[in-house]
């Protein structure tokens, strides 16, 4: 990556900053740029939390952790407005808080307090807020394949130019509602973003294990629509990708297939043994560690010139409090009551939302 | 967002130091305990936060867990090779130049928890009380009519297969019950009785054939009424009632009585009493009673019989730690027995004390339930009516009651010649589960020795 | 009144909510140009375009998942999966996100989508395109099942289940598309959880389903002539269930038949027995019968599938050993 100043000014004083990237430049805002480095902390430190509040037990049940990931929710969803849609994975915290979502919110769901995001009633992997488009994360996997596909099916109906980023993984590629939802998009031109996290494993089995093809994203010409191939690790590559694709469905061009090259650094989910250590190697864990998105970018925003350490120190020490305050909230807030359970199976005649 | 943090960081801030506990952590939802097999870290060591700091076994697999902060392994409070629940705090880091004092070892953080979940039940569980061991096959719509119409299954004959009742059969049943035998009476006599509400079936004719005619009716109705209770009328059970009768087929059902009888001649007795009764009036202001004699006659012979003051209680014969004699009292609503506390170690006056006050607050309805409940064993006396003898059912849950019958005079064979002496006729009851014939026979007998020698019974008082 | 059939109904139903609100879309394989195979949809793609009337491909888990997603995000969406044995395909769609969605995150977000489907056998379909297994979407909780015998009751009823805030199962029956009866001209809605007496009677209560109905009431009349005076109760919907008016019926009666078309274990007629044996067992002058299918796949063979499909010849000795308890 080349990095060109501007001619006529001084250093930090500059608004933009010309990034070359494989060779194209690419004008990018640095307030975009430190938004993108917010955001990817923000997923980082959440996640880091979540590693020990579930190792006491104050998160039951399952936590799947985005740590490693963090560049592709990001990138993506730093083109995304408020009313475009996501749907999310089992491992969507790093998509939701990408979106916009509240840590307090978050928190107390994944505690199962009754003021989280989903009353307790969904937990980590059912977290959804319909304010900010985020249509739920899924634990089915490729649930969200015909989901993102319907919102883009809306979208066309209702005549907006809103779009859908779908997430989901190497292994769920190889699900019917992949290539049904492809087709099916493909065919409409829907205004859907599809991408690919190809982590390298479905839970235990590693993509050569899973599916005879390297590249997910040569899938696309089965369905006449483009597919790339990003380094998921570099926030602004996905950023760029991410810009084209939305720009071709907001111009109802049709969808894409986004497939993000990255790596988690933990196991599939905490209490997988040894940070997934049973089917990856050290060796492999470390060398993708090296390739830290965050580690990345800061080098970029330190050499630029456009945070200080001392800034970056500050921000990461300022988001530590928010989770801090989310954690103090989810703590304080109250379980749900045992007849809580049987509300909102059904929608009574006239209940408002 | 940024400049708001360094504003913050520039204010600098201070850190308090804090210990970070180490637990062993949630190692996947099935899993419950583990076992330290390697402190990777030994106390004292610094630490970074994410080096590992211990090897932990769980089923037969092993883990590497990550420190979850940076400092100093003060302390490692589980060694290797025990095995603990998760969650437990195996170590404590302290920042590096923090003093780690025992008493600074905060609490395991417990997972907050989750107040137990009642569920409510919606169905509200209709007990219907049992007709005892049910053999009888009916339907349940016809079990429900019967019980409605308080009409015993036992009594009905079903028509349908193996002699299943079916609806219909109680459905007859009721209908039969309800309707009056064909009685004839005047049409007259039939609205005077409807109007006044006159069973039929109880008056007698005068007319032709025994035809009802409307005096027969009316001279039903002028008939005075004897008791409180005039033919016909239908009286809604009092709860003393309900109570009564639902022990006394308890007791009847459910112990096997035997029944004992012997004449006792209460000369001694009665003369006794007359010759003590003016002093003990004088000094106490009491009147004892016979009946006060036959207490504690019947409690000292309870001494020499353990088991008549016994109760059956599941498969264990609990003998009763104190002797309580119960007195039968007749009220207007049923027969209430208080009972008469310690009555062994109870002197006569005090024996006569608790008797008169007893009885007094019986007939007042100011009898507490311990007053009633705590009696081991009954005496019952219809002495003041011309009965000779009865047989008594059991107080449940005691094993034994003693009926008194009236003292007559009578004709008694002593050494050849014919005396005229006052006898009465004393009954024993007892539960038969747990006191046979020859232990009742022998208790009866020696209480009657007892009140046949007065003087020597009474002065062990 | 006029009489049309049952499709024609749904028909009428469909065109007037698409009419009414623009937000309704229908989809489905070969609802659009061919009109649906069983005519459902005729005529509805001319009237509003292939905008709102969508072919699909074989896509099922695309397409109802699609919808699941539209609705969410504020359209109202009607989608037909051919036969109720090919929502197999898509069951995740259904059961794990269409019936869970607003309950897993906490009341927010909903799916004001009707799925219909259609079960019954009798057309020598065989087994993969005969079943009647709606008993596994009253078995869902936050499915609403909804089940229509005659035409009257299948227009009033797809009304309200196209204005209905939650994801619909609507499930109609094959051999009832071509069957007549009376329906109103105008716009009308049957509110959910209101059963239908099809029939009054005195002397036993079946409570039927679709194809049942009407064959309960034809046993209803040769059960008269033998002076049997038979009730006849039509859920109408499965989930909600109108359970106070079986409940009174059974009191009235004492005896109790349920007939529906899905096999006999863990089916419908099992639940809606267990439910009348709690609560109304003293009533009860009789044991509780089912007539179901047989617990076996569908046979092909003719003579086999008459066997299977429970009809009057199931109907009449049931109800006449009911009639020995007396």
């Amino acid at each position: 990556m080349l990095i060109v100043k501007k001619q006529c000014c001084q250093g930090i004083c500059t608004e933009w900053t010309r990034i070359s990237y494989g060779g194209f430049l690419m004008n990018i805002e640095k307030k975009k740029l430190r938004e993108l480095y917010t955001t990817m902390l923000r997923i980082r430190l959440f996640e880091e939390r979540i590693v020990d509040l579930y190792a006491r037990g104050l998160v039951p049940g399952l936590a799947h952790l985005y740590l490693g990931e963090e560049a592709v929710a990001t990138g993506i969803c730093a083109v995304l407005r408020d009313d475009d849609y996501i749907t999310s994975t089992h491992r969507g915290h790093g998509h939701v808080i990408a979106k916009g979502a509240d840590l307090k919110n978050m928190m107390a769901e994944l505690f199962g307090k009754k003021t989280g995001y989903c009353k307790g009633k969904g937990g980590s992997m059912h977290i959804a807020d319909m304010e900010i488009g985020i249509l739920g994360a899924n634990g089915i996997a490729g649930g969200g394949l015909p989901i993102a596909t319907g919102a883009g099916m809306s979208a066309k109906w209702r005549g907006t130019d809103q779009v859908t980023a779908c997430f989901f993984g190497d292994d769920a590629s190889n699900n019917g509602t992949f290539h049904e939802s492809l087709n099916l998009a493909s065919l409409h031109k829907l205004p859907v973003i599809f991408v690919c996290e190809n982590n390298l494993y479905g839970i235990s089995v590693s993509q050569k294990m899973h599916q005879p093809i390297k590249d997910i994203a040569i899938r696309a010409t089965g369905y006449d629509m483009p597919g790339v191939v990003v380094d998921g690790n570099d926030v602004i590559a996905v950023y760029k990708e991410a810009m084209k694709a939305v720009k071709r469905a907001r111009a109802k061009e049709g969808p894409t297939l986004i497939e993000c090259k990255t790596y988690r650094w933990r196991g599939h989910h905490e209490g997988d043994p040894n940070q997934g250590r049973r089917y990856r190697t050290k060796e492999e864990i470390e060398a993708w560690k090296r390739k830290d998105p965050i580690k990345q970018l800061t080098k970029t925003l330190i050499e630029e010139r456009i945070l200080t350490k001392k800034a970056l120190a500050a921000l990461e020490k300022e988001i530590n409090q928010e989770i801090e305050q989310a954690v103090a909230f989810a703590n304080e807030s109250a379980f749900p009551k045992a007849e809580e359970m049987y509300e909102d199976v059904y929608i009574r005649e006239g209940e408002t939302e | 967002m940024i400049e708001k943090a360094l504003d913050s960081y520039n204010a600098g801030e201070e850190k308090e130091p804090v210990a970070t506990e180490v637990v062993l952590p949630m190692l996947g939802i099935t899993v419950e305990k583990g076992k330290i097999v390697e402190w990777v870290k030994k106390e004292g060591d610094p630490v970074e936060k994410g080096e590992i700091i211990f090897i932990v076994e769980v089923e037969k697999a092993t883990t590497e867990v990550e420190s979850p902060a940076s400092g100093i392994l003060a302390k490692i409070l589980v060694p290797e090779g025990v095995e603990v629940p998760v969650l437990t705090v195996v170590g404590i880091i302290t920042e590096p130049g923090e003093k780690f004092s025992e008493d600074a070892v905060p609490q395991a953080q417990s997972p907050s928890s989750v107040d137990s979940v009642t569920m409510v039940t919606s169905q509200e569980n209709a007990s219907m009380a049992a007709d005892g061991i049910d053999i009888i096959k009916a339907v349940p719509a016809a079990r429900r009519m019967a019980r409605e119409h308080d009409i015993h299954l036992r009594d009905i004959s079903g028509t349908g297969p193996e002699g299943l009742i079916f609806a219909r059969d109680v459905e007859t049943m009721i209908a039969r019950k309800a309707r009056p035998s064909e009685v004839r009476a005047s049409t007259l006599a039939r609205r005077l009785a409807e109007k006044e509400r006159v069973p039929l079936d109880e008056v007698t004719g005068s007319g032709v054939r025994d035809r009802i005619m409307r005096q027969d009716v009316q001279a039903f109705l002028k008939e005075p009424e004897t008791t409180e209770m005039p033919l016909g009328t239908v009286i809604p059970m009092s709860t003393v009632r309900r109570v009564i009768a639902r022990r006394m087929s308890e007791s009847a059902f459910t112990a096997p009585h035997i029944y004992f009888f012997t004449d006792a001649c209460l000369d001694p007795l009665l003369d006794f009493r007359s010759v003590v009764l003016p002093d003990l009036e004088k000094r106490f202001d009491i009147r004892v009673s016979i009946n006060d004699f036959v207490i504690k006659a019947v409690a000292l012979n309870i001494m020499d019989f353990p088991i008549l003051n016994a109760q059956v209680n599941g498969d264990e014969i609990h003998i009763m730690p104190e002797v309580n004699v119960g007195l039968a009292v007749a009220m207007p609503e049923g027969l209430i027995v208080p009972a008469i506390r310690n009555a062994d170690r109870s002197g006569l006056i005090n024996i006569a004390r608790q008797r008169i006050d007893l009885v007094q607050r019986a007939r007042q309805g100011k009898l507490t339930l311990e007053e009633m409940e705590r009696g081991t064993f009954t005496v019952s006396s219809l002495a003041q009516y011309d009965i000779t003898h009865f047989t008594a059912i059991l107080n449940p849950p005691q094993s034994g009651i003693l009926s008194i019958g009236k003292t007559d005079e009578k004709l008694v064979m002593e050494k050849g010649q014919v005396t005229v002496k006052r006898v009465a006729q004393i009954g024993l009851s007892v539960d038969h589960r747990i006191i046979d014939g020859a232990m009742a026979a022998d208790f009866l007998q020696n209480l009657k020795w007892k009140l046949e020698r007065p003087s020597s019974t009474f002065l062990t008082v | 009144m006029r009489e049309i059939t049952y499709a024609q109904a749904l028909n009428e139903a469909l065109k007037e909510c698409m009419k009414e609100d623009e937000r309704v879309v229908l989809l489905g394989e070969d609802i659009g140009r061919y009109g649906g195979i069983f005519q459902v949809s005729a005529g509805l793609l001319d009237e509003f375009g292939p905008k709102r009337v969508m072919d699909t491909p074989i896509s099922e888990a695309a397409f109802v998942g699609g919808c699941i997603g539209a609705a969410l995000t504020g359209m109202r969406p009607v989608v037909e999966i051919m036969f109720i044995d090919f929502t197999t395909v898509c069951m995740d769609m259904i059961i794990n996100q269409m019936a869970k969605m607003h309950y897993m995150f906490g009341g927010r977000g909903r799916v004001p989508m009707v799925l219909r489907v259609n079960i019954g056998a009798g057309r020598g379909a065989a087994a993969q395109h005969s079943q009647s297994f709606h008993a596994l979407f009253m078995h869902i909780p936050g499915l609403l099942v909804v089940t229509p015998s005659t035409p009257y009751d299948a227009k009033g009823l797809m009304i309200e289940a196209v204005k209905n805030d939650n994801p619909v199962i609507f499930v109609e029956h094959k051999k009832l598309y071509a069957e007549k009866g009376p329906v109103p001209e105008e716009s009308y809605r049957i509110p959910f959880g209101k059963a239908d007496v099809k029939r009054e009677g005195r002397d036993l209560t079946i409570v039927a389903t679709h194809a049942m109905v009407l064959r309960a009431l034809a046993i209803a009349e040769e059960a008269s002539k033998k002076g049997i005076d038979v009730e006849i109760i039509d859920p109408r919907t499965l989930t909600p269930l109108d359970r106070q008016t079986i409940f009174s019926s059974v009191k009235k009666t004492g005896r109790l038949l349920v007939a529906d078309e899905g096999h006999k274990t863990c089916g419908v007629a099992a639940e809606i027995s267990a439910m009348v044996a709690e609560e109304m067992i003293y009533f009860l002058k009789a044991p509780i019968l089912r007539v179901c299918s047989p617990d076996t796949p569908v046979p092909f063979s003719p003579p086999l599938e008459q066997a299977y499909i429970p009809d009057e010849k199931d109907l009449l000795p049931a109800i006449l050993h009911l009639m020995e308890y007396a």
